[in-house]
């Protein structure tokens, strides 16, 4: 069929609009391919996870590192808060705890307590039993009185040489190893100089100072003192043994505070209480 | 091996409230500093060894509750003391303005005691202020320091160490 003018003049508009619109067209068609990629990503998870994971990551870690910072304060004032607005509800909750605390405590004690009357009861037959009670007899001492004492013995646990002035420590013995019997001897000290002067009674001076199954008896001497921690019940007996024992000590050992306390002179000490007392536990065992 | 032979000593922090006296003893021993300010009652020991010279000394310091008169505290927690720390505040005048007159008593006392004055606060004077200070009382304090910053804490505990231990 041959061209008509109309049908050549619609191939020329084609192709003029082929070539003027084929480069936006090449345009479109890469934006179209990146929405489908885009489109791609936004639907998997995997790939938002990958892509995402890094920030979480790095703000669990800034949070886990800063946790006490940022949040510390509101925690403790929403506690404090909690505890204040709701005080029964809080002991309902920590009561049974502690009631079971309190109850292990108090049957294991038993059960040593138990243990050591048995240890008594056994031991009341036999012929050393028989003899303590023949001198508790012509002492006027009970039966009952002497298992009492005997299952609360008294004993030393600790004595400190301290001197009277500066509380600084001259010597000390213990039977078990003390953490810092420096600070011991200062706070002694210092309690003793609060209390001595604080009450102004005259020239007394503190004798005694007791806490929880445990007492401190403080012999004053010129110069220096010597503090004795002691456990269990403490009888008249015993205080005056003690103070026997003590007075037997100095008289034995010229103690000195008033020179230079450096660690000879500590040992020194040391090693003249330990003589001392390893020989009191050892007749009196 | 040698070990350094081991001394004990008694030191004393003196001066009026609030001149910084329990925050210097929290530095030297502790390395730690607060804002807050709790007041001592009656007096708080602390421990600290140091070396000086060829001895390991022990430093008991009793930091002792703060008085405008100190003299009227109890004299039984001066007594015994190897080395006093005097202690004024540099921004209260009033900390150091009679410190001849409270420190005649205490050279009374403890005549053999060895003597630090120490202007605390450092840390809270201006240049111009610090250089006026020491224009006006130069000679008359041994450091100053700041409890705050650490500055010279150290320095003045130890430096106190070697003239006991010179005694």
């Amino acid at each position: 069929m041959p061209d008509t003018p109309a049908h050549t003049d619609q191939d020329r508009f084609r192709r003029l609009q082929e070539l003027l619109f084929e480069e936006d067209r090449a345009v479109a068609q890469q934006i179209k391919e990146e929405v489908e990629t885009l489109r791609d990503d936004l639907v998997s998870p995997e790939e938002i996870q990958e892509r995402v994971q890094p920030f979480i990551d790095h703000k669990v870690e800034y949070l886990q590192e800063n946790f006490p910072e940022l949040f510390g304060p509101v925690m403790a004032e929403t506690i404090k808060k909690q505890i204040t607005e709701q005080q029964d509800e809080m002991i309902d909750a920590l009561y049974p705890i502690i009631g079971k605390l309190i109850r292990k405590f108090v049957s294991r004690e038993l059960e040593q307590l138990v243990e050591r009357i048995d240890r008594s009861i056994n031991d009341a037959f036999s012929w050393a039993s028989w003899r303590r009670r023949i001198a508790g007899w012509f002492k006027g001492e009970s039966d009952m009185d002497r298992i009492v004492r005997d299952l609360a013995r008294p004993q030393v646990e600790e004595v400190f040489i301290v001197d009277q002035d500066s509380g600084l420590l001259a010597g000390a013995w213990s039977r078990k190893p003390h953490a810092d019997r420096d600070m011991v001897a200062g706070m002694l000290t210092a309690i003793k100089s609060f209390v001595e002067t604080a009450f102004e009674q005259g020239e007394q001076e503190l004798e005694m100072i007791e806490y929880d199954n445990n007492k401190i008896i403080l012999h004053n001497f010129h110069t220096f003192y010597i503090a004795v921690t002691t456990s269990g019940v403490l009888t008249s007996d015993f205080k005056s043994e003690l103070a026997n024992l003590i007075l037997a000590f100095a008289e034995k050992h010229a103690i000195q505070t008033r020179e230079d306390l450096d660690d000879v002179v500590v040992e020194k000490n040391s090693k003249a209480l330990k003589a001392h007392f390893d020989e009191y536990i050892e007749q009196n065992q | 091996m040698s070990t350094l032979s081991k001394i004990s000593k008694k030191v004393i922090l003196l001066g009026h409230f609030g001149v910084g006296k329990t925050s210097l003893v929290r530095q030297f021993v502790h390395q730690k500093f607060s804002e807050e300010y709790l007041t001592t009652i009656g007096v708080k020991v602390d421990k600290k060894q140091i070396p000086v010279a060829d001895r390991l000394l022990t430093m008991i310091i009793w930091d002792i509750e703060g008085g405008a008169v100190q003299s009227k505290l109890p004299q039984s927690y001066f007594l015994g003391a190897h080395g006093i720390i005097y202690v004024f505040d540099l921004t209260r005048p009033s900390t150091y303005g009679r410190i001849e007159d409270e420190l005649a008593y205490f050279r009374d006392l403890l005549p053999k005691a060895s003597l630090q004055i120490i202007g605390n606060k450092k840390d809270l004077l201006g240049a111009e202020e610090l250089a006026r200070f020491e224009r006006e009382f130069s000679g008359q304090c041994d450091f100053l320091s700041s409890a705050k910053t650490g500055e010279n804490v150290e320095t003045m505990f130890a430096g106190l160490g070697g003239l006991m231990l010179a005694e």
